[in-house]
């Protein structure tokens, strides 16, 4: 197939169903409504089930029964959205069940505005709804690469029965791309769930929940759990360095923000300032050792984000005292330029 | 004294500059909502074409003080204000809580229904257009059947809208009532009865949505009037139990005639794929809605 032009929310929508999606069930939200019109016209044609549901904790718990029938599934919203659905994120992550969220982030915090953020990070990668669970993230710069990271989402939360969320922004959602779409899964070739409840004729029914009244088998439960997680944050790292062999400032930004780096990294190379740039693929797991390691032979890293100072938090953890680690952010749904960027790195490249 | 053009209140308290498309029915209904309360009102409004209509801090073009509160919470909120109010002993104000047909048909019901249950004190305005429009126009539990929206691209809806007024009477208030923009004295007394009476009061407005329904800007009242004419939409009220129909309803089963409800489903391009059959259900539902009106309406 050749090269088409694509706005993010309908390649995201269209990269879930290439994965073997065939159940969505969304609401309406801006500005991620377009990836909720395009399953409504598209997923019906591919066989699949669309469902509008009456709010998004609904479409959540819809997904939540999708995932435990053992279908591929998933819902997507923006912020405020993403609030509602913490609840049902955290029952699926205590039953053990996959399911791919995106998140269209949007500026806030309350009803905020509908311009592209990043001040979901917190929500995503520490938490959001309730428990020790973890939610692998991915954080897609281009659209070409939400496509690959939304097929990759539906492969990770089926490797490990985990919730995955696709954590893109305002921009990635509305902005078009020419793209390539990969080849469709068929969903029959997927492998088979034997956890799934399909009806228990000829064997044990399966019991799909999050409801342990004993403390030493919700204790054990857990402990099996982190051991997965554990693996996950061995294996699923994911990260991009641009220019970084011979840097002494680096930025640190994911997402949108990374791509306008990349633009700054350029024209700091060109006034002859050694600028890299460090983009983390995966937020959670994050790419804690490859910022140590970068830690040790650059001066600076300078985080970057469309929020008060998220990231920068891991950022921290990763490098202590290792190297400078200043922050600069934007808020409120405004974009930093590359010019914005390369204005703060003058300030710390000697 | 019946409320007229000549001695309807000349104050304005939805100023000019508004954020409402052209041709907005809402825009004409709030301003007649706000008139009847006299601007002795706080308005707690969800994610909706009001809260776009009310502008962006700090710029406004309404008059009168506004919470702008999460979209499930139309309903908890106006308890959460009422309560506020009743702790600080601060009276004569009325809580008005307005939200769109999916912030209440939809998201909102659950507060909403709980707080009628409770009996709270507020008026709940619905101004339904039919669909979530804010976000571009997808189908709602408002959207009637065979409407083209963004979420029922091909084919049009397949299910007809629920009615939600009914579902509130249901809840035992002291006054629920149905109005239309396109009749704002109708809906001005609506709202000044409903403003007298003590508990949770209910008043459905009907707000024609041009770009969303697909007609043109200049035909918003004559489309409001259509389904008036054709009993897509039935003015009346319920005041303690006590069926009424009211305005141009009462006057159409006074002299005993609907329009086909075809009449107003051609006007519009949302319903340009709908088939013979859809139209049919349809016109069984309004008719059979108009016969239980009918039977109810004692004073006739």
């Amino acid at each position: 197939m050749g090269k088409v032009l694509m706005a993010g929310n309908d390649a995201m929508a269209e990269a879930a169903i290439c994965a073997g999606c065939r159940s969505y069930f969304g609401y309406p939200i801006t500005p991620q409504n377009e990836l909720l019109e395009y399953m409504s016209a598209h997923m019906p044609k591919a066989g699949g089930v669309f469902i509008q549901a009456e709010s998004e904790v609904a479409a959540i718990n819809m997904c939540y029964g999708a995932s435990a029938a053992g279908a591929r599934t998933m819902t997507s919203s923006s912020s405020p959205g993403i609030s509602l659905k913490t609840e049902g994120i955290s029952y699926i992550a205590g039953a053990d069940l996959p399911c791919v969220i995106i998140n269209v982030v949007r500026g806030g915090p309350g009803l905020g505005n509908i311009a592209p953020a990043q001040g979901d990070y917190f929500q995503a990668t520490k938490g959001g709804g309730h428990g020790d669970y973890r939610m692998i993230v991915l954080a897609p710069a281009t659209i070409p690469e939400s496509i690959e990271l939304v097929m990759l989402a539906f492969e990770l939360a089926d490797r490990y029965r985990v919730p995955v969320m696709v954590l893109a922004d305002g921009m990635l959602g509305q902005m078009m791309e020419p793209v390539v779409l990969p080849e469709h899964i068929d969903p029959a070739t997927l492998p088979v769930k034997p956890w799934a409840i399909t009806g228990a004729k000829g064997r044990k029914p399966n019991l799909i929940t999050s409801f342990f009244l004993d403390p030493v088998e919700l204790s054990e439960i857990n402990v099996k759990r982190q051991a997965r997680y554990q693996k996950i944050e061995e294996r699923e790292v994911r990260y991009e360095e641009h220019e970084t062999a011979d840097a002494t400032v680096v930025v640190a930004a994911f997402g949108s923000v990374a791509r306008i780096a990349r633009t700054a990294v350029r024209m700091a190379r060109n006034e002859g300032i050694k600028l890299g740039l460090l983009r983390p693929i995966t937020l959670w797991p994050f790419p804690y050792a490859p910022l140590r390691a970068l830690s040790q032979r650059v001066d600076v890293i300078l985080t970057v984000e469309m929020n008060a100072g998220q990231m920068v938090e891991d950022v921290r953890l990763a490098v202590a005292e290792r190297a400078k680690t200043p922050f600069y952010g934007e808020l409120g749904g405004l974009v930093p330029s590359p010019r914005d960027i390369l204005r703060e790195v003058k300030r710390y490249a000697s | 004294m019946k409320t007229n053009a000549v001695n309807l209140t000349e104050t304005e308290y939805l100023l000019p500059g508004n954020r409402a498309c052209p041709g907005c029915a809402l825009s004409l209904a709030y301003r007649h909502i706000l008139k009847a309360l006299e601007g002795q009102v706080i308005v707690t409004v969800p994610a909706s074409c009001l809260t776009v209509l009310h502008g962006m801090y700090p710029v406004t073009s309404v008059n009168v003080p506004c919470v702008n509160t999460p979209f499930p919470s139309t309903g908890a909120s106006a308890t959460g204000l009422v309560a506020g109010l009743k702790a600080l002993g601060k009276k004569g104000l009325t809580v008005l809580a307005i939200a769109g047909d999916g912030g209440t048909h939809d998201i909102g019901i659950q507060a909403l229904s709980g707080a009628a249950e409770r009996q709270e004190d507020f008026i709940y305005i619905c101004y339904d257009n039919e669909g979530y429009m804010n976000t571009g126009n997808q189908r709602s539990g408002s959207t009637p059947l065979g409407a083209i929206s963004g979420t029922t691209p091909i084919l049009g809806k397949q299910q007809n809208q629920k009615d939600m007024t009914a579902i509130m009477e249901a809840h035992s208030i002291p006054y629920v009532a149905t109005a239309n923009a396109s009749y704002p004295l109708d809906l001005y007394e609506k709202v000044r009865k409903a403003k007298a009476i003590e508990g949770t009061r209910f008043i459905h407005v009907f707000t024609p949505c041009p770009p969303g329904w697909g007609f043109p800007y200049s035909d918003t009242i004559k489309i409001g009037e259509l389904a008036v004419k054709t009993g897509w939409v039935v003015l009346y009220e319920v005041e303690d139990g006590t069926f009424r129909l009211t305005s141009a309803s009462e006057s159409i089963a006074r002299r005993g005639n609907l329009r086909p409800v075809r009449d107003y489903l051609r006007e519009q391009g949302r319903f340009k794929n709908i088939t013979e059959e859809q139209i049919n259900e349809l016109q069984d539902w309004v008719n059979a809605r108009w016969s239980r009106c009918l039977d109810r309406a004692t004073s006739l």
